[in-house]
């Protein structure tokens, strides 16, 4: 009896460890989640990550929060997890601004900012799960899809 | 002389016509003095279908509907209704934006024999056709997505739905394609393809879906 109540004290405890270590695991891969990739750039184009700036090559990893920018000779195309499709002209820019993608767990969102310049959306998964979980910023109106493509361009204030 | 006065001032109304209709049109598309002003354009998709947009603020909102249809939006005041722009408008516009777009995703559905991580028979010729997708792009990503069918409990379909994800990943690397390039994942029951109620076996819910893009 005894031995079997520690037999099934240590089974909790061993589950309480493992869901411990798989709840940290997830808060730490968190911060560097990976939301997409640059697929085509070509001028000056870069990627601003807090304050730092970073040459977009393809390939490059982005994060939520990242900024796409162009210089008057850039162009810039991104693909993001859920198929989303970006693409800024030159002297453009747009904002990364909120990326959750995760329909497991009923955790899915996209808000882009268009700054400045021309910019193309074409939807992607997000839109089709949950339009109401787009969100397309100007200065100066918001725009809802569904499931499309949107081509947006915001003047310079 | 008569004729003559009454010539002049005709002139002089078609000058001032002209130079009117000038001063409009710059003032419509370049004057730097405009007050900044967004435009909004509803595209087809890379399928040729045109879905739906609405763009709105606090004073209104215009629903676009058709293709390159747009509404241009000053600050402060209520989207203008929606006109449809020329194909050469939109690419003087967004000529290099498009031009920078990704080509669309493709899409490759793996089905599963039952309770197992084999692949049916037509499937596995599918892992061919992945490849030659991923070698058609500069860089390319491939994902690959587990999903089951309703039947049983969920935690243990999320489980299984990664394990044939995981087995669709070790072909494609034996197949030829970098590690690096592969990102697995799994939505269990969360996602299906044919709408069940729990518990209901569904074949063409136990898939794994590869995107290339």
């Amino acid at each position: 009896m005894t031995n079997h109540r520690s037999t099934r004290f240590a089974v909790i405890l061993s589950m309480t460890g493992f869901g411990v270590a798989f709840a940290s695991m997830v808060v730490c891969a968190q911060p560097v989640q990976t939301i997409g990739r640059v697929k085509i750039a070509a001028g000056n184009a870069f990627v601003l990550r807090g304050s730092t700036s970073i040459p977009a090559t393809p390939g490059l990893a982005l994060l939520e929060t990242d900024r796409l920018k162009t210089g008057s000779d850039g162009r810039l195309g991104v693909s993001l997890n859920d198929d989303t499709r970006i693409s800024i002209g030159p002297d453009s820019e747009t904002r990364l601004t909120h990326y959750r993608y995760a329909p497991a767990e009923g955790a899915i969102a996209l808000v882009l900012n268009f700054v400045r310049g021309a910019a193309v959306y074409a939807s992607g998964q997000i839109a089709k799960l949950s339009p109401d979980a787009v969100r397309l910023e100007t200065p100066a109106a918001i725009v809802g899809v569904r499931g499309t493509t949107v081509a947006v361009r915001v003047d310079p204030e | 002389m008569m004729r003559a006065r009454a010539g002049f001032a005709a002139l002089g109304v078609v000058c001032a016509l002209v130079s009117g209709c000038a001063r409009m049109a710059r003032v419509a598309v370049d004057d730097p003095q405009r007050p900044p002003q967004d435009l909004a354009v509803i595209l087809p998709d890379s399928d040729g279908s045109v879905g739906r947009a609405t763009v709105s603020n606090a004073s209104g909102a215009t629903d676009l509907t058709e293709a390159r249809a747009a509404t241009r939006i000053s600050r402060n005041q209520a989207p203008s209704a929606a006109t449809v722009l020329t194909e050469a408008e939109v690419e003087r516009e967004f000529g290099d934006a498009l031009a920078s777009l990704p080509p669309a995703p493709q899409w490759f559905t793996l089905h599963f024999q039952f309770e197992s991580e084999d692949l049916t028979a037509e499937s596995k010729a599918l892992v061919t056709a992945t490849l030659r997708a991923v070698k058609e792009r500069p860089v390319p990503d491939v994902l690959v997505v587990g999903h089951t069918d309703t039947t049983g409990p969920a935690a243990l379909n999320f489980q299984l739905a990664l394990r044939r994800a995981q087995a669709v990943r070790t072909l494609l690397i034996a197949a030829g394609l970098a590690e690096s390039a592969i990102a697995v994942a799994s939505h269990g029951e969360a996602q299906l393809l044919i709408p069940t109620p729990d518990n209901t076996y569904e074949p063409r819910n136990r898939r794994v879906l590869i995107t290339v893009r």
